[in-house]
């Protein structure tokens, strides 16, 4: 595969899971925020912004839903923008239309369409978290396309590695601003623990665990070390390793080495990770320690296949 | 009249199903005809007087029992679909880029079995004479030194490439991937208008209408015994293939300027329906001599370059060294035979304004054959008793500056003032080899959808000629319209659109 093409397969991934989260944080604290009070409300919002943009965000008494929501869903100035994150998965997919199949393209393209002209005053006089609702629907329908149209070949693997990548870097800092804030005054109550669930689609997935009992302990062990549910970090570090295993096929074995080495080092801290270790303030350094080695993976996946220079295999 | 009679509707859907003859809907006064105006132009589907040709007769009978609404409803279906495919240019205004689909008509244009055969036969004679002329002179200049052309002609051409002088060029095709546009005559002859002999795009469209029109008019389709066109990229690719003696475990690439290109659209569509790589510059690297693209796994050998830019970008090192879309080394590889490169570089000197004049000259002067297909008539202003006739006639002709394009360097004499006329005489005076004349052209019309009607528009066509160890043409082309009302530019830059082109078997 074109080294270019693992490129931009790999980001349109990233940028499709990042809208993806951004859609459902946006979805579900819409529907949430009208059970809290303005003061929980704001510190909620706060935590999604900050969960979103990764910047610090102190709340204020009273914050605006209607601002923030067009901040986080259609400013196209914003790069972490639902709007900027599917023009640019677009914008990768068009490039690699080739290697796409019609039905990925075509669900894509139609979903950036549909979502390009909306306004905030159209949305917000009915319900306004049903559109990110459609979207939803929409990124998951792509993903079912995605599927079962395209080969599990290398090309489907850069998607994988892209989609787990980025699923570990907003999880983690999603986890990683709710554990820190548990510690404050105005920090996460029990409400806010059940909406953490649902903004990682983990709700009723964690009650058949641990039944509706709901405590941030078995929270953080579910999101971070459940094996078998999709959005826990630990569901995407196997994801992510096996995917690494099957690209560049015909790579020599010393670029594939430097790789191979750097995710079973991360395998093996998750999976050997203990959440009774964490509580009381490891879960932030356990999530920087995991999102580190993410960056690190990311960067000599690139190095041995995306950006090597030509002269180092001449 | 005579009036298909449908054996089988179920594709039509909906009320207005009539089988047997429809209402007779004369041009100029039934609807949906009520607007249709016949004039000088030879018109596709009706007679002078106002009858349907016979091989328009289904299409009519169809047409004269559609609503209208349904028209639209399928229109907008057909450019909703456009859309999502992702078939668009992009217009660039007040600092923002709207995407807009290539206006695309729903009613086929048809040509015959009969006309087919003479366009085949036609551009088939054509492109051989052009590839015969190409290899002569990059090689021995005979054309030249028997005087069929003048030496400055090609020697002075901004096209003509010194650097393919004694190169050898597999099966002596030059042009791999032609596309000549044709117009048809007020007598309804078919006559070439101009070769596009360096990239020539437009072909993705001519599939992508197709998929449209049969699906507006599946029955009439049917019925009709339209000859397929969708072999076409197979067809590319056996073509491409042909410029290698390894055949069958060759590597070939598609090479385009990248996704900002207005016809990326069609070098991923190609690409795509090869089973090829679509490369760009940044892709490929050049080690001695061989051509490589970078891969995950590493190098991988590149045998064969469908290229989709021009000679000018290929390679920085030979050509224009701002070129960031070209490949440095990558003109050398080809000279060493280590890449075939499709077309070939150089063939742009063929396709200009002044050697178009000569091509039925060289019809003869290598195949002593006449010409099938003619050209349009012109006159070049470097002949004595031409420049007398064009300076005569300055009111009734358009002039051209032969280095031109794109409507610059031109006279078009009925709507320029005496003025206006006086002054460019001067010039042509002045040096008269830079200039031809032609007589206005008349582009024929055909039926076109606008929505609450159906008018004439004028129309060209483009079929697609491929040239490797055969020739070959699917028996399709693109039909370009001029969307506006009188307009003769079909360009879809200004206003054109296309439409699909149904060639008959019989």
């Amino acid at each position: 595969m074109l080294s270019r093409v693992a490129d931009s397969l790999y980001w349109m991934s990233r940028y499709i899971e990042r809208a993806e989260h951004t859609a459902r944080l946006i979805a579900v604290k819409l529907d949430s925020m009208v059970e809290q009070t303005p003061e929980d409300a704001s510190a909620s919002w706060a935590r999604v912004i900050a969960a979103l943009t990764g910047e610090k965000v102190v709340p204020l008494s009273h914050m605006d839903a209607f601002a923030i929501t067009r901040a986080l869903a259609f400013d196209r100035e914003n790069e972490n923008s639902l709007i900027t994150s599917l023009a640019l998965a677009r914008d990768n997919a068009r490039q690699v239309r080739e290697a796409l199949s019609n039905e990925v393209w075509e669900n894509l393209n139609r979903l950036y369409l549909r979502m390009a002209p909306v306004t905030m005053d159209s949305i917000w006089v009915h319900t306004p978290a049903r559109l990110f609702r459609e979207a939803l629907e929409e990124m998951h329908a792509l993903e079912g396309v995605t599927y079962s149209t395209l080969s599990h070949g290398e090309g489907w693997y850069f998607l994988e590695l892209g989609r787990h990548i980025e699923r570990v870097q907003q999880l983690g800092r999603l986890l990683d601003i709710h554990f820190a804030a548990a510690e404050s005054e105005n920090g996460p109550k029990y409400f806010d623990w059940l909406v953490l669930l649902k903004f990682c689609t983990a709700f009723e997935p964690y009650t058949k665990r641990y039944t509706a009992s709901i405590r941030p302990q078995k929270i953080a062990e579910f999101l971070l070390f459940d094996t078998e549910f999709p959005h826990s970090i630990c569901f995407s570090v196997d994801r992510m390793t096996d995917a690494l295993a099957r690209v560049a096929p015909g790579a020599p074995p010393a670029r594939r080495a430097a790789v191979e080495r750097l995710a079973g080092r991360l395998k093996a801290a998750v999976d050997f990770g203990q959440v009774d270790e964490l509580m009381s303030g490891g879960v932030a350094a356990f999530i920087a320690d995991i999102t580190k080695q993410c960056e690190q993976i990311h960067k000599a996946l690139y190095s041995a296949y995306i950006t090597y220079g030509a002269e180092t295999v001449l | 009249m005579q009036h298909e009679v449908f054996a089988n509707t179920e594709d039509f859907g909906g009320p207005d199903i009539v089988a047997g003859p429809g209402r007779i809907c004369r041009p100029g006064m039934d609807p949906p005809y009520a607007n249709y105006s016949l004039g000088k132009p030879y018109d596709e589907m009706f007679t002078r007087d106002g009858k349907p040709r016979l091989s328009y007769a289904a299409l009519d009978s169809r047409l004269s029992t559609l609503q209208l609404d349904e028209l639209n409803r399928r229109q907008q279906a057909c450019e909703q679909s456009f859309l999502h495919q992702g078939i668009t240019f992009t217009v660039y205004s007040d600092n923002r880029a709207t995407e807009r689909i290539i206006p695309t008509d729903l009613l086929p244009r048809i040509v015959t079995a009969r006309e087919w055969d003479r366009i085949e036969r036609g551009l088939t004679q054509r492109i051989h004479a052009l590839n015969l002329f190409l290899r002569d002179i990059y090689n021995d200049g005979r054309v030249l030194k028997d005087g069929v052309l003048p030496r400055s002609m090609i020697y002075g051409s901004k096209h003509y490439r010194r650097e393919m002088r004694g190169l050898p060029v597999p099966h002596g095709a030059y042009v791999n991937i032609c596309g000549s546009d044709l117009i048809r005559t007020e007598t309804g002859e078919f006559v070439v208008l101009e070769d596009n002999l360096r990239v020539p795009s437009g072909v993705s469209y001519m599939l992508a209408n197709r998929d449209v029109a049969r699906r507006a008019f599946p029955a009439v389709f049917r019925s009709m015994g339209v000859r397929p066109i969708e072999h076409y990229p197979l067809e590319l690719l056996a073509t491409l293939r042909s410029l290698t003696p390894f055949h069958e475990d060759v590597s070939i690439a598609v090479l385009t300027p990248g996704v900002y290109n207005s016809a990326y659209f069609e070098h991923a569509f190609l690409a795509r329906q090869m089973g090829v790589e679509l490369v760009e510059g940044r892709d490929l690297l050049v080690n001695d001599n061989v051509v490589y693209t970078r891969t995950t796994s590493g190098l991988k050998r590149i045998d064969v370059i469908y290229r989709r830019i021009d000679d000018d970008f290929v390679d920085p090192l030979i050509f224009r060294d701002d070129s960031a879309l070209g490949v440095p080394g990558l003109f050398n590889a080809y000279r060493a035979g280590n890449v075939m490169i499709a077309n070939a570089l150089g063939t742009g000197v063929a396709d200009d304004k002044a050697v178009y004049a000569y091509v039925p000259r060289l019809i003869r002067y290598y195949l002593a054959e006449e010409p099938i297909l003619e050209n349009v008539e012109t006159y070049l202003c470097r002949e004595p008793k031409s420049l007398a006739h064009v300076l005569a006639n300055l009111d009734k002709l358009v002039v051209k500056a032969v280095g031109e394009s794109g409507g610059y360097g031109m006279l078009v004499g009925p709507h320029a003032s005496q003025k206006e006329r006086e002054d460019f005489a001067e010039k042509v005076k002045s040096d008269p080899e830079n200039y031809i004349a032609q007589p206005t052209i008349q582009l024929s019309t055909a039926p076109t959808f606008v929505g609450n009607g159906i008018e004439a528009r004028h129309v060209d066509l483009r079929p697609f000629i491929l040239h490797g160890a055969e020739t070959t043409l699917v028996p399709g082309a693109l039909t370009r319209v001029a969307l506006k009302r009188g307009s003769l530019v079909v360009n879809s830059s200004q206003g054109g659109g296309s439409k699909d082109t149904w060639v008959l078997s019989q």
